[in-house]
């Protein structure tokens, strides 16, 4: 119970097994997604109501098993022994019920009431697999059903058995399993120290197998909790337990056995790839199919993406014209600019970005739904791993040549933390859509044919970057002692739920908008604070006077005052860095305006920067927008998904600072040159 | 008896014993495999994981890990 009196109930499952339908069909759009606390792992909650009573339902983290190897399978256990929930929703797939029992057998021991979900029976069905679930309810003793989490029209068995559970406060029958366990020597002892002893809701059942697992944690708990008598014995039977957690593993699975028999009838097919599997996973063909899918998902992401871009640029438009119009009625002219400069220009900008986010989540949400993301993680495997990474940040990386913010977001299918952040951190790297834009322009304007030299270089100097990067955060974030092989399911291809991945879209982006939004407004406003002029005469801004106080410094990296205010401005967005330097040469526009709306620019920009810009600067300055941190809403993605300030900004920091030293390396050659 | 990385594609066998450090053990089993486990090679390519089948599930695993896991050879009909 919540202090609310709600009624709370835990989503306990194995990756894969339908948990986040379920959770999205329950709780529709009432979600809040936060942090558990201290942690870095994500904390998903939700809301409903159902017969009058009001229900939380905490969606877990998808973990294998309860034991500590990550901190997700920690958090899990340990909320749920707290006995916060007041039940615990198993779910286990019914297509693949021996397996994904594994999850039940390991919670086995926990005294918290609960109920078994049989989830995705339709799967099984065409499987031609049947299950009569009247036994295995029998022998478990708590509610069991077998149902189907995308039927949304018959949601009442699964009411039922919540209901049954609560009433009667059901606690799983674990006797079978403690008889299997009775085969293990090491077990029978250590369950005879323990007796009696327990931890919360775990039972000394739960204690013991742990222990015999070796389990660092609890074999720790366990000791304080005994008297100094019997902990010699413990830490004794304890140590030199050869291979634990497969003898209970075993005694696990022969239990589940036990459990379904007679009630699982399967015609006995045998499974094989199918064509499209075959072909993503070949040999010689399997990467350049990945490479195709991601790049065929980015431009799909470009569909949901557009309706977003046209609304945002409209708004985008609003500003000039009520800019004077609020001054024609006696509008103060700094409140007019705020108003119009600041928060319409940054609300048209974040909507624009968003729409890349949600086309985005919404296609790459699609892939993992479907099952062809863990291909791709198959794919790419050895690959990715040389930079300490999974196969499947090779996703965010592609999308990071069209939108790094929606490369952040990509990194959502990415399930260990480190590796996330990361990704992240090497995405960065990419040169965007926007660099695009704005770089092969400028070399062409410089140097002429060079350009395409000048393009192979920047590639170049990307890959150098990603694997030094890799270096340097990968030791910290992915330790050498957390980099394991891969362990993946391949799950079979399921047709995607479209009102369950809509609703959790539609979340996604609204929690995207309100945090850009935030961290896109501070940084705009202190920049336009900056660069602000009563008089419209760009050098009476406080940014003019920093900028050519500090240029005998920022000359290091082959900057003066204007480049180097450009390329500040650049970390707002890199399609404003032309706008910027326009507006800087030819005095007219503002910067934070043109920073983010890639404004139209003076019609001798060409010339104006020819003449103002000699060629060592313009390659110092082409890399150093390259280089530079994406764009505000890109930073704020990237604490979005990481949920980490303190690496969001050594991120940042580290960009920033790479990318004067790439500046500084890039003028100091050209000079050489020229 | 032969480690699952040396198999085959289509080789089928009964999985006998699961080495390695605890932490790969506790995920090794966690996923499905276990001794007396009936496993199936799905695909077995150089530089890329091992695809399995077991327990109704198809896996991938890493091809140096598999070096852990030792298997009985044998066809299976049921």
């Amino acid at each position: 119970m919540t202090d609310k009196n709600e009624t709370v109930i835990a989503l306990l499952s194995q990756p894969n097994s339908g948990k986040s339908t379920l959770f999205n069909a329950l709780t529709g759009l009432k979600q809040h997604v936060g942090n558990w606390p201290g942690k870095t792992v994500e904390q998903k909650e939700g809301k409903f109501e159902y017969n009058g009573r009001q229900y939380v339902v905490a969606d877990l983290p998808g973990t294998y098993s309860l034991s500590a190897n990550s901190d997700e399978e920690m958090i899990t256990r340990d909320y749920i022994a707290s006995g916060k929930a007041d039940v615990v929703c198993i779910l286990a797939d019914s297509s693949q019920l021996e397996r994904s029992l594994y999850m039940l057998a390991d919670f086995a021991g926990i005294e918290v009431p609960c109920f078994l979900v049989l989830n995705m029976s339709d799967v099984a069905k065409e499987q031609g697999k049947s299950i009569k679930v009247d036994a295995i309810r029998q022998r478990l003793g708590i509610p069991v059903v077998l149902f189907s989490a995308t039927d949304k029209k018959d949601y009442s068995p699964f009411y039922d058995a919540l209901t049954e559970a609560l009433d009667k406060k059901t606690v799983l029958n674990s006797d079978g399993l403690e008889a299997k366990l009775q085969q293990i020597p090491e077990y029978i002892s250590i369950r005879e120290i323990i007796e009696g002893v327990n931890d919360e809701h775990r039972s000394s059942m739960w204690l013991a197998v742990k222990s015999v697992e070796g389990d660092a944690p609890v074999i720790a708990k366990v000791k304080a909790k005994l008297d100094s008598s019997k902990r010699n014995t413990y830490e004794q039977a304890v140590k030199g337990i050869e291979k634990g957690v497969v003898k209970t593993g075993e005694c696990k699975f022969s239990w589940i056995d036990e459990v379904i028999e007679g009630s699982v009838v399967s015609k006995s097919k045998k499974v094989e790839m199918g064509r499209f599997d075959r072909l993503i996973t070949h040999k010689f063909w399997g990467k350049a199919v990945v490479v195709v899918t991601i790049l065929l998902g980015l431009i799909a992401s470009f569909i949901p993406a557009l309706p977003f871009m046209g609304i945002g640029s409209a708004i985008g438009m609003i500003p000039a014209p009520l800019n004077d119009y609020l001054i024609s009625i006696g509008c103060p002219g700094f409140i007019a600019a705020i108003l119009c400069d600041v928060l319409i220009t940054c609300f048209s900008f974040v909507i624009q970005m968003l729409g890349f986010v949600f086309g985005v989540t919404l296609v790459f949400g699609l892939l993992e739904e479907i099952g062809v993301m863990a291909r791709i993680s198959y794919v790419f495997d050895n690959t990715m791993a040389k930079l300490g990474l999974q196969g499947k940040s090779v996703m965010p990386f592609l999308i990071s040549f069209g939108c790094t913010m929606g490369g952040a977001a990509g990194t959502r299918v990415i399930d260990n933390w480190g590796q996330k952040v990361l990704t992240i951190a090497l995405a960065w790297a990419i040169p965007c859509g926007a660099a695009w834009a704005v770089v092969p322009m400028l070399s062409t304007l410089f140097f002429g044919p060079g350009a395409a030299a000048i393009i192979a270089v920047i590639l170049v100097v990307m890959i150098l970057h990603m694997w030094l990067t890799a270096k340097i955060f990968g030791r910290s974030l992915v330790k050498p002692s957390d980099r394991y092989g891969m362990i993946m399911e391949l799950p079979p291809y399921h047709k995607p739920k479209w009102g369950s991945l809509f609703r959790y879209v539609l979340g996604r982006t609204k929690e995207t908008f309100i945090r850009s939004f935030r961290v896109v407004l501070i940084v705009a406003l202190v920049f336009w604070l900056l660069s602000y002029t009563s008089s419209g005469d760009a050098t009476s801004s406080i940014l003019f006077k920093v900028g050519q106080a500090i240029e005998p410094v920022t000359m290091l990296f082959g900057m003066k005052w204007q480049t180097f205010t450009a390329f500040i401005a650049s970390s707002l967005g890199k399609e404003g860095a032309l706008g910027v330097l326009s507006t800087i040469y030819s005095g007219v526009g503002t910067i934070t305006v043109s920073s983010m709306q890639g404004a139209e620019v003076a019609a001798n920009l060409n010339d104006l920067l020819i003449a103002n810009i000699s060629k060592p600067e313009a390659l110092a300055f082409i890399f150093a927008i390259t280089f530079n941190m994406p764009c505000i809403v890109a930073l704020a993605a990237t604490y979005q998904e990481t949920h980490s300030a303190k690496w969001t900004a050594i991120i940042a920091g580290y960009y920033t600072a790479t990318a004067l030293v790439l500046a500084g390396i890039a003028y100091h050659i050209g000079l050489l040159i020229w | 008896m032969k480690t699952l990385s040396k198999m085959k594609q289509g080789e089928e066998g009964v999985v006998t014993s699961v080495n390695g450090d605890v932490r790969y053990m506790s995920r090794i089993t966690s996923i499905g495999i276990t001794p007396g486990c009936r496993v199936r090679i799905i695909k077995n390519d150089k530089n890329r994981p091992i695809i399995v089948y077991t327990r109704d599930t198809m896996i991938a695993l890493n091809e140096k890990e598999c070096s852990n896991i030792e298997v009985q050879e044998g066809s299976y009909n049921d």
